[in-house]
């Protein structure tokens, strides 16, 4: 016995079946095409709007966390509650041996300060970094370079000015190698950067004069100190995970009683960034609720009008089982027009929806930020497709065995 | 024998069973022209579909073209209807949105047989009827008499053993009845078996052999 789903013939007949009837295919392709559509919106959608809120952390390490100093809240060997406690290079080079966690770490110290240029001046942050500081938080260089461990090492008067007091300063100029006087000590100039990310620490780069750590310690008199000391944590560790061992070190050496758990500052952004995990996770399964909702009432549709397909065509298979139609032709014959149309309209439902992805993909482009990322997988295409197809085929089948049951006499008399 | 009841008793179930044949025998030969008539209600469309392999009997035997039809399962029913049977209707029944030559050849698109073969033999059949300049009409563009002759070509197009009509003019006016009359007995002279259940006795003088049903049951002096 030929195999009617891969006959020619059949489907030649099924494609002009459908082509005649017009109006009650485009209906029913209609409804399997907003289902797919729908759902390729929605899940581009969602990934689109995570993008939007994702591209303002770009190259913001999410699994930063920071120490710094702070008051004594307990008195413990002769220090007195509320006294002050500084963070110096030399903790930070204990921290760097001791903490288990660290995969890249750098001082920041940060003041305001006053930037002159010729008659132009500008306020704003001078921030003291390391090199490793660009492992944390990823700048953008415009122009020149960034400060390097040579820079720190050697406590060169080298600056990277922000893109915002360089337009201040320099205007159209190129700020790179002139010199920048810092609350009167001049600086070389040699980068100009920004950020992307529209997370900051401590000032937005664009905003700010970025000096090797060292050279800031000896030009504002901070001597050994240290403002604060930001790392991040290697991959399956957090940042929190260093706290204990931090905790001894500047415990014993600044003489903080163990119990004193306000005396030192911890941050731990990794956990704000689980919490923005959490927030997007719903989403997502909400897109997956409201997606699943939409996929069942399109194969709901899909049913529906299969079996009012079927009342109405009930005649006309009288007529074909008059004629010789087996129970099984008819049956394939409803099955594939149903297998036809959803394959059909499900691709286009995609396409249509891929297209208006595309659409929402290049009307949110951020010229720094980039392209949100309105999109789907290839996959989830074939997933949304492939479920269609296969609920559709199973919700057509009802109506395709209620058309094998007719019989030719009941049905010639149905007019 | 191209027909050969013997015995028939059909009862449709019921509060009240109605026992509408009863004990029918009955013989057609090959290349006969008969007619069936009767009132309404008098049972001869429970006759023509069990004749036309529509319907089941409770008893007795019938013979189609040598063929034993009884308990048959829906596909041998199926298959045997569309080799021996060719049926025409009251009201036609062609398939509205499919042209004369698509609606003609559609009983052999249920033999297997390709698409180019089909036409071919369809087209020979509606030339037959005269109507080869109407093959690419829908049946809405056509009149009652040209529906009633795709039907015929339709009929014809597999070659069946016998030709049951059911009231085949009960739709038409009396000179486009004369003309599918005159199709029919054109038919006949080629030899073909035709069977046309009729309340019309215009129809039934035009054919060979009048059968007349009442009350289920065949009347006296017409086997």
């Amino acid at each position: 016995m030929k195999i009617a789903l891969f006959d020619p013939e059949n489907w030649r007949e099924i494609g002009a079946t459908l082509a005649r009837n017009k109006t009650r295919t485009f209906l029913t392709a209609f409804g399997i095409f907003w289902g797919t559509a729908m759902l390729t919106m929605l899940w581009g959608g969602a990934n689109g709007f995570e993008g939007i809120m994702r591209r303002n952390f770009a190259g913001f390490a999410t699994n930063m966390g920071a120490v710094f100093n702070g008051t004594r809240s307990i008195s413990y060997k002769g220090f007195n509650k509320g006294s002050y406690w500084n963070l110096t290079t030399e903790d930070v080079e204990k921290i760097r041996q001791v903490a288990p966690a660290i995969e890249h770490s750098s001082v920041v110290n940060s003041r305001s300060a006053t930037f002159v240029y010729n008659d132009k001046s500008k306020s704003g942050s001078a921030m003291g970094i390391e090199a490793d500081y660009t492992n944390i938080m990823q700048p953008v260089v415009y122009e020149g370079r960034f400060i390097n461990a040579t820079d720190v090492a050697g406590r060169r008067k080298v600056a990277v000015v922000g893109r915002n007091i360089a337009n201040e300063l320099f205007g159209s100029e190129s700020g790179v190698g002139k010199y920048v006087s810092i609350n009167g000590i001049y600086f070389l100039v040699v980068g100009i950067a920004g950020q992307t990310s529209e997370a900051s620490i401590s000032g937005r780069v664009d905003d700010s004069v970025i000096l090797p750590s060292s050279t800031f310690q000896t030009a504002f008199n901070w001597g050994h100190a240290v403002g604060f000391l930001i790392y991040t944590a290697p991959q399956g560790k957090t940042p929190s995970d260093n706290e204990a061992a931090i905790r001894r070190v500047l415990g014993s050496v600044h003489s903080i009683h163990p119990d004193d758990e306000r005396a030192i500052g911890f941050m731990d952004i990794s956990e704000t960034f689980g919490m923005i995990d959490k927030v997007f996770l719903g989403i997502g399964l909400l897109a997956l609720f409201v997606g699943a909702g939409s996929l069942l009432s399109g194969i709901i549709g899909i049913g529906n009008i299969m079996w009012i397909v079927v009342k109405e065509r009930t005649h006309e298979f009288g007529i074909r089982r008059a004629i010789g139609a087996k129970p099984l032709d008819i049956t394939v014959q409803v099955l594939s027009e149903s297998i036809l149309l959803t394959l059909v309209a499900g691709v286009a439902g995609v396409c249509f929806g891929c297209l208006v992805l595309g659409v929402a993909d290049k009307v949110t482009v951020d010229p720094m930020l980039g392209a949100a990322g309105f999109q789907t997988t290839f996959t989830t295409a074939m997933v949304i497709v492939g479920l269609f197809f296969v609920f559709g085929t199973l919700a057509g089948t009802l109506p395709a065995i209620k058309a094998m049951k007719i019989k030719p006499i009941e049905a010639l008399r149905d007019k | 024998m191209i027909i050969s009841l013997r015995d028939i008793n059909k009862t449709y179930p019921g509060i009240v069973p109605l026992h509408v044949l009863k004990d029918i025998n009955l013989e057609i030969r090959r290349g006969e022209l008969v007619s069936i008539m009767g009132a309404s209600g008098s049972g001869k469309s429970t006759l023509l579909n069990i004749l036309g392999i529509l319907d089941n009997y409770d008893s007795g035997e019938y013979h189609l073209d040598g063929v034993l039809i009884k308990d048959l399962s829906e596909n041998r029913a199926a298959e045997l209807r569309n080799r021996m049977i060719g049926f025409v209707f009251q009201s036609f029944n062609l398939i509205n949105y499919k042209n004369a030559l698509e609606n003609v050849a559609l009983p052999l698109f249920y033999q297997g047989v390709s698409r180019r073969k089909r036409n071919a033999l369809a087209m020979e059949q509606l030339e037959r009827m005269g109507l080869a300049d109407r093959a690419h009409h829908l049946p809405g563009e056509l009149s009652g008499g040209q529906k009633q002759r795709v039907a015929i070509a339709r009929a014809l197009v597999t070659n069946p053993s016998i030709i049951l009509a059911d009231e085949p003019t009960g739709a038409l006016d009396s000179k486009t009845s004369k003309e599918v009359m005159e199709t029919f007995r054109n038919l006949n002279d080629e030899g073909m078996t035709i069977v046309i259940v009729t309340h019309d006795p215009g129809v039934g003088a035009a054919t060979n052999r009048i059968i007349r049903i009442s009350d289920g049951q065949i009347g006296d002096g017409n086997v």
